[in-house]
């Protein structure tokens, strides 16, 4: 579309279906928000996403829950996630940027065939692994421990980090590195200042995908933690949601409080993830 | 570069902390029985010393954290229990025997009762559960005896026209429909102990239930949270429903409690199941005796009656019953009394294997898909299915030999090609290559690599309550044989195929085209707000999956649901999405499509920007129309970087369990499952078959492959 | 009575007084591909060596060994007298011009020559002084605080170049530092390094496929082809007495007429044509001219149907058909025209002569082999 002019009508077209879309698209988050302030903790019939009645209640219950020693659970619960996910977050990354610079640089015997394995693992549905895992995480001491959610998730996100790091770095020209090399730079000092700068943008893409998947990941801990003060938020989460009773209201002040951080984080990475996506995409 | 890896094990440590020596206790409580059974544990505390830890998981996540818990000594010394599982976790061997400090003549006959196995008493008796009969005192209707008066109590009470209803339980769960099988003289088992469904009286305890629905004096598809509101709003006189409902009701709302009535054409009480809840002793504790005088302690005296006054238990202690306050309290009383006709449900492995067929015939009755004839039928074939028989054992040997040669080759391959230049020369930079992967890979290889080896290899085995025998092919042949049911049944591989293929179909061309079209539309450079409607777009992206699942599943309910209300708006009539295979699957497949289509978008606008406009102008002088300039430019040029992100994509969503189990939750009767959620049910909802579940995921995991094959091949056709 | 030229021609050059750069017996391949053959080079303190050829002859290769950031798989390395065969880059004292710049793009321009300096953890102070010496050498003051993003093709180059000077090292290495420039920015920019070899006075090794580059920059020219130097001396030197075919016709514009010929007593003959012969060379041989030396009139020893003209004013070059092969010779006046048939006539001793193979020079021109 290279036209330097639009018919008004046709801009008006433009912005209306747009809008359109907004409102779908945005519909069932109001309908979330409209639950947390509602007073009730049932759903009720009506298709108007904006409360009719506006409390806090469901909010202050969800960040002031303790246990039965009075501990603020929800912040312990907080805390636990943000330990974990930016836990995770480095050290998923610092394996990835590692071990994708490694398969984008280097040739080494079985490179091939360890690239093809990390592929080929992704296609095993994870549920499963948690059988083995369970009994791998108890050899290592590391059952209901956050060290050991942290592995895990770091490790289970690693071979789509590593794939998209490798593309990534197989765009950054190797003259660059070459350059720095001739300017006096140790390998160290080549990758830290050079190589890694300029793949900001994947990096940053990569260690979103990270954090949002230890950050919302919910089966492996609920499975994993025993002890409620360590529980990361979607598991507290998950106590809302009952087979036979869902308290509504509680949920969705829940599910608001999780996600804002994320979303917040997304929106501010967010001008990466065209780039950082795409660049390691064309060059699949 | 080896620090990380360091830094990786000291923080694990560090994150790990060493528990505090006290007991542990997990529960499945919430609410008024949550803040009982944590007053009670203060009570042991005060009166023993010995802390208590209290860990509350959610009822339906507590069997299976507790089976995978305690035998990797991580569970905890006393949990509580309802006594169905008893046999399941004894044949687990996660239980333990109770001792000498059970008295059985200190509590109700069904309580101890019901925790006794093979001569052996497990746990102490905590509280019973039952359902009864509330009615609202404003209604002025006298507890029917017979369901001759029911009827015609209902038919009075019930308007049709204003929604109004004179009765309201959650019909399609089995445990509210068992005491009307009974009633029309239904036995569960037959002599053999095994389970029947193909009764009389099942088609005939179905068809008065359907009945009532037909005449709309009850609702359909009542949830917990439906039946609530109608009998607090009295839209409805009467309600099934156990102790709990005590807690649901509006306090304004005065009720009574009575025992359920009598089936008029047989004369048979409707006798409701019996649940008993235990604390148990874990087998594994390392404090026997201090974890049995926990269990004690709970059952008996003072915390016995916490645990009524506050947590509105009915005690399983007869002695609570001498309590003034205890006495003096009406509902307590009724349940008693409705109790002690009652029989405790079996804790038989048989009787667990019961209700997921139940609940499929129930709810395809309900729904109208099933006659009331053909019920038990269905519910037969289903728990054939799910009951399979053990394969035989057979010998690994085989196997073994052909893994070996299968290597050996292999090795032998791999170093042919090897020959020629020196390593050194090969690999001039190996060892810094394999230093910079190594951490990853020794951390892949453990958490990732052993555990896919591991899953892979468990589909030649059969598990069992604990126990693994080797059966070789057999899970593979069962599956693919479709073993026990029709091809075109739910349960079959090849339906659960198809419909996984449709679902990933559906979604990625809905992904794909909506992601694109956006994309172009935001491209437009003179378009403003363009920014402001990229962030909007996005926002199905950052939400937590589950919670759009959880979301989504709120919109479609039959009754609450923004998405029937806004169907209502326009006139038409509110759909019962989960009651039909077609609504249940768009119902997924919308959720998903929302969920998805941003990063499709996000792709496709990357894409876009690397076109260079001057195509498009040179397009435009030649005269192309932007029909035709899609088609031969955008297209085109899109593919390189479209193509991967498709893959990608039709992978994830192949594997999407999440927005399955939560959404639809495989609703009709099992018809909207994928592959994947199929393999979940199957490790962890029937009998743990974690042999037949890895044999699904090794299927899966073959389909994928041969799909990444294919695409290899595109893409390679794409670079040449 | 002439030598005949039997010895490898480089091998003919004199030894440098004061030898910089050494390499001896240098091999490479990557693969199944040799790429360099065994190349022996003396590089002079001080000089501008330009290394030409066309793609793929190696010259890249030889330079990129030179700077450590590849390895030679025999041979041996010196420089300054120091074996560097295990020496890496960063200790080689060696600064490099890459093709495309290479110029950082997350640093601005000062951040880009302060690189190097800050990474040998030099004093701020000094850093600083040097980055603004060669900015006013350069004449990048203005650009300091730029991103390579926002600079001309030009500005980079003078930004690469920047990068290496403000590390004085004592041998600069420049890989095909022009190919990306326009003609008129690559003609300044070649006046501007000559400039800095002159105010510098350092070792320069400069690796380029354009031989007019190599002809107007370089002290001394080597030409490589396949991996092998082909011969090494002064420009003129190379221009007057190439050592074979291939350097002969590499150098030079438009390039050097070669033509199959037999000797036949006194006389060249050959397709359509009959030369006076000269020196001693018998048998099938190549004769080779330049276009320079050769005139387009009505009288002359080969005639041929013109099909091209390259009028560059008065004068200019016309490409004739010949029964030969194709003769390209200089034309003055304005009568020239396509399809018209001409005769090209020698401006007096003007013959080359090659052995048939063109491997080897039998004879050059007397009055130019001084």
């Amino acid at each position: 579309m290279s036209a330097r002019t639009m018919p008004r009508w046709k801009m008006f077209a433009l912005h209306a279906g747009l809008s359109l879309t907004c409102a779908v698209t945005l519909y069932p988050v109001l309908w979330v928000v409209k639950l947390a302030l509602s007073p009730t903790q049932t759903l009720s019939m009506s298709a108007n996403p904006f409360p009719e009645a506006i409390t806090l209640d469901h909010f202050r219950d969800v960040l002031g829950s303790t246990d039965s020693q009075g501990r603020w659970l929800f912040g312990r619960q907080l805390l636990s996630s943000l330990v974990v996910s930016g836990a995770t977050t480095l050290v998923g990354l610092s394996l990835a940027v590692t071990a994708a610079y490694s398969l984008s640089r280097f040739r080494f015997p079985g490179k091939q065939s360890g690239m093809q394995l990390l592929l080929v693992t992704q296609m095993f549905p994870a549920t499963l692994m948690m059988v083995p895992l369970y009994s791998i995480l108890q050899w290592l001491g590391l059952l209901d421990s956050l060290g050991g959610l942290v592995l895990v998730y770091a490790t289970s996100s690693l071979p789509f980090c590593v794939w998209m790091l490798k593309g990534y770095f197989d765009t950054i020209p190797r003259e660059l590195e070459e350059a720095a090399i001739m300017d006096g730079a140790t390998p160290g000092q080549v990758f830290w200042k050079v190589v890694l700068p300029l793949a900001r943008p994947a990096l940053a893409v990569t260690a979103l995908f990270s954090f949002m998947q230890a950050w919302n990941e919910f089966i492996l801990a609920a499975t994993l933690l025993n002890d409620a003060t360590r529980f990361t938020l979607p598991v507290a989460l998950q106590r809302y949601v009952g087979e036979y009773k869902t308290e509504w209201g509680h949920f969705a002040a829940g599910a608001l409080i999780i996600s804002a951080p994320v979303m917040a984080l997304f929106f501010a990475l967010q001008k990466f993830l065209v780039g950082g996506l795409t660049a390691g995409a064309v060059k699949g | 570069m080896r620090s990380p890896w360091v830094a990786l094990v000291l923080l694990a440590s560090t994150l790990s902390f060493a528990a505090p020596p006290s007991l542990k206790l997990w529960h499945g409580y919430r609410g008024g029985e949550e803040q009982a059974i944590e007053q009670a544990a203060k009570a042991f505390t005060a009166a023993t010393g010995t802390q208590v830890e209290i860990l509350a998981v959610p009822y339906d996540a507590l069997s299976s954290k507790l089976t995978s818990a305690i035998p990797h000594e991580a569970g905890p010394d006393v949990f509580i229990f309802a006594h169905e599982r008893l046999r399941q976790f004894h044949r687990m061997k996660i239980v333990a025997p109770s001792g000498p400090g059970l008295e059985p003549s200190k509590y109700l006959k069904p309580a101890v009762d019901a925790l006794e196995l093979d001569g052996k008493f497990y746990g102490y008796p905590l509280s019973i559960k039952c359902l009864a009969l509330f009615m609202r005192d404003d209604r002025g209707l006298t507890a029917p005896t017979t369901t001759d008066a029911l009827e015609a109590q209902l038919t009075a009470a019930s308007n049709p026209a204003k929604n109004e209803f004179g009765l309201a339980y959650e019909a399609g769960d089995f445990y509210f429909h068992a005491p009307i099988l009974f009633g029309f003289g239904g036995q569960l088992f037959d002599a053999q102990g095994r389970a029947q469904f193909e009764t009389p009286a099942m088609e005939k305890s179905l068809a008065w239930v359907k009945s009532l629905q037909d005449r709309h004096l009850m609702p359909q598809e009542a949830s917990g949270a439906l039946v609530k509101t109608l009998f607090n709003e009295n839209r409805t006189a009467m309600v099934i429903s156990g102790p709990w409902f005590t807690g649901e009701i509006d306090p304004g709302v005065k009720y009574s409690i009575h025992p359920l009535p009598m089936v008029s054409e047989t004369g048979l009480p409707m006798a409701p199941f019996l649940g008993v809840e235990a604390a148990f002793v874990s087998s594994r504790t390392t404090q026997p005796e201090a974890a049995e005088a926990l269990a004690k302690f709970l059952a008996v005296g003072d915390a016995t009656v916490m645990r009524v006054i506050t947590g509105r238990q009915i005690p399983a202690e007869l002695a609570a019953y001498e309590n003034e306050a205890v006495a003096k309290d009406t509902m307590i009383s009724a349940f008693r009394a409705v109790a002690e006709r009652g029989t405790a449900t079996p804790n038989t492995l048989e009787m667990a294997r019961v209700w997921e067929p139940m609940k499929l015939a129930l709810r395809a009755v309900l729904q109208g898909g099933v006659s009331p004839h053909d019920g038990g039928p269905l519910a037969g074939r289903r728990y054939r299915a799910l009951n399979r028989e053990a394969p035989p054992t057979t010998s690994p040997v085989p196997y073994v030999v052909v893994l070996v040669l299968g290597l050996v080759a292999l090795v032998t391959w791999q170093s042919r090609k090897a020959k020629g230049k020196s390593f050194k020369q090969r690999y001039p930079e190996a060892g810094r290559g394999l230093a910079y992967v190594a951490p990853a890979a020794a951390g892949l290889a453990v958490l990732v690599v052993v555990p896919f080896v591991i899953g892979l290899s468990l589909s030649l085995f059969h598990h069992e309550a604990g126990e693994y025998s080797f059966v070789g092919l057999a899970n593979f042949t069962d599956i693919l044989t479709s073993k026990g049911y029709r091809i075109t049944e739910p349960l079959s591989f090849y339906f659960t195929l198809v419909v996984t293929l449709l679902w990933t179909l559906a979604n990625v061309v809905l992904h794909v085209s909506i992601g694109l079209f956006l994309a172009i539309l935001l491209k437009e450079p003179l378009l403003k707000l363009r920014g402001v409607y990229r962030v909007l777009l996005i926002v199905p992206w950052a939400v937590p999956n589950y919670i759009t699942a959880m979301m989504w599943k709120g919109m479609f309910h039959r009754q609450f649901g923004a998405i029937n209300a806004i169907l209502g708006m326009f006139g038409i009539e509110p759909v019962s999405w989960f009651a039909q295979w077609s609504t249940a699957f768009a119902a997924n497949v919308i959720t998903n499509t929302w969920l998805g289509f941003p990063f499709m978008m996000v792709v496709s606008l990357g894409a876009l920007q690397s076109i260079p406009t001057d195509l498009y102008e040179a397009a435009e002088v030649d005269g192309a129309s932007k029909w035709t300039q899609f088609r031969r430019i955008t297209l085109p040029l899109l593919r390189p970087a479209l193509l991967p992100a498709i893959i990608l994509g039709s992978v994830w969503t192949f594997n999407m369990f999440n927005i399955i189990y939560l959404v639809s939750g495989g609703e009709p009767g099992g018809g909207t499952d994928i592959l994947v959620s199929e393999a979940f049910r199957w490790a962890f909802q029937r009998n743990e078959q974690y042999g037949f579940a890895a044999a699904y995921s090794v299927l899966i995991f073959f389909v994928l492959f041969a799909w990444s094959q294919v695409t290899k091949r595109l893409s390679g056709e794409e670079q040449a | 009575m002439q030598i005949p030229l039997v010895v490898p021609c480089v091998l003919s050059t004199l030894r440098p007084l004061v030898s910089d750069v050494r390499l001896v017996g240098i091999k490479k391949s990557f693969g199944e591909n040799a790429i360099v053959k065994g190349v022996d080079l003396d590089v002079i303190d001080g000089e501008f060596l330009v290394m030409v050829g066309p793609s793929g002859c190696g010259k890249t290769t030889l330079l990129r060994i030179i700077s450590g950031l590849e390895q030679m798989d025999e041979g041996e390395l010196f420089i300054g007298g120091k074996k560097m065969n295990d020496v890496p880059p960063r200790e080689r004292d060696v600064g490099m011009v890459f093709q495309s710049y290479a110029l950082y793009p997350h640093m601005t321009v000062r951040e880009n020559m302060a690189f190097g300096l800050e990474l040998r953890k030099l004093p701020r102070a000094e850093i600083d002084a040097r980055v603004a010496e060669a900015a006013r050498m350069l004449e990048l003051g203005p650009l300091l605080e730029r991103k390579p993003k926002a600079l001309s093709g030009g500005q980079r180059q003078r930004v690469a170049m920047g990068r290496v000077i403000v590390r004085r090292p004592q041998l600069f290495l420049f890989d095909e530092p022009l190919s990306n420039l326009d003609t008129a920015l690559r003609v300044a920019m070649r006046g501007e390094l000559a400039r800095l070899h002159r105010q510098l006075g350092v070792t320069m090794i400069y690796v380029t496929h354009d031989q007019v580059e190599a002809m107007t920059l370089a002290t001394r020219v080597a030409v490589f082809n396949q991996g092998i130097l082909q011969q090494l001396g002064a420009p003129l030197e190379l221009y007057h007495r190439p050592c074979n075919a291939f350097v002969a016709q590499f150098l030079g514009s438009p390039s050097m007429n070669l033509i199959t010929a037999k000797r036949e007593g006194d006389r060249f003959v050959g397709a359509g044509f009959t030369l006076p012969a000269v020196g001693d060379a018998s048998g099938e041989v190549k004769l080779g001219m330049r276009p320079q030396d050769l005139r387009v009139g009505s009288e002359g020893p080969i005639r041929g149907e013109i099909e091209a003209v390259e009028r560059l004013g008065f004068d200019g070059y016309a490409f004739l058909k010949t029964p030969a092969g194709p003769i390209a010779a200089r034309f003055e006046g304005a009568d020239v025209q396509v399809g018209q048939t001409v005769a090209v006539m020698p401006t007096g001793d003007v013959l080359h002569v090659f052995s048939s193979d063109g491997a080897r020079a039998l004879r050059h021109p007397e009055a130019r082999r001084a």
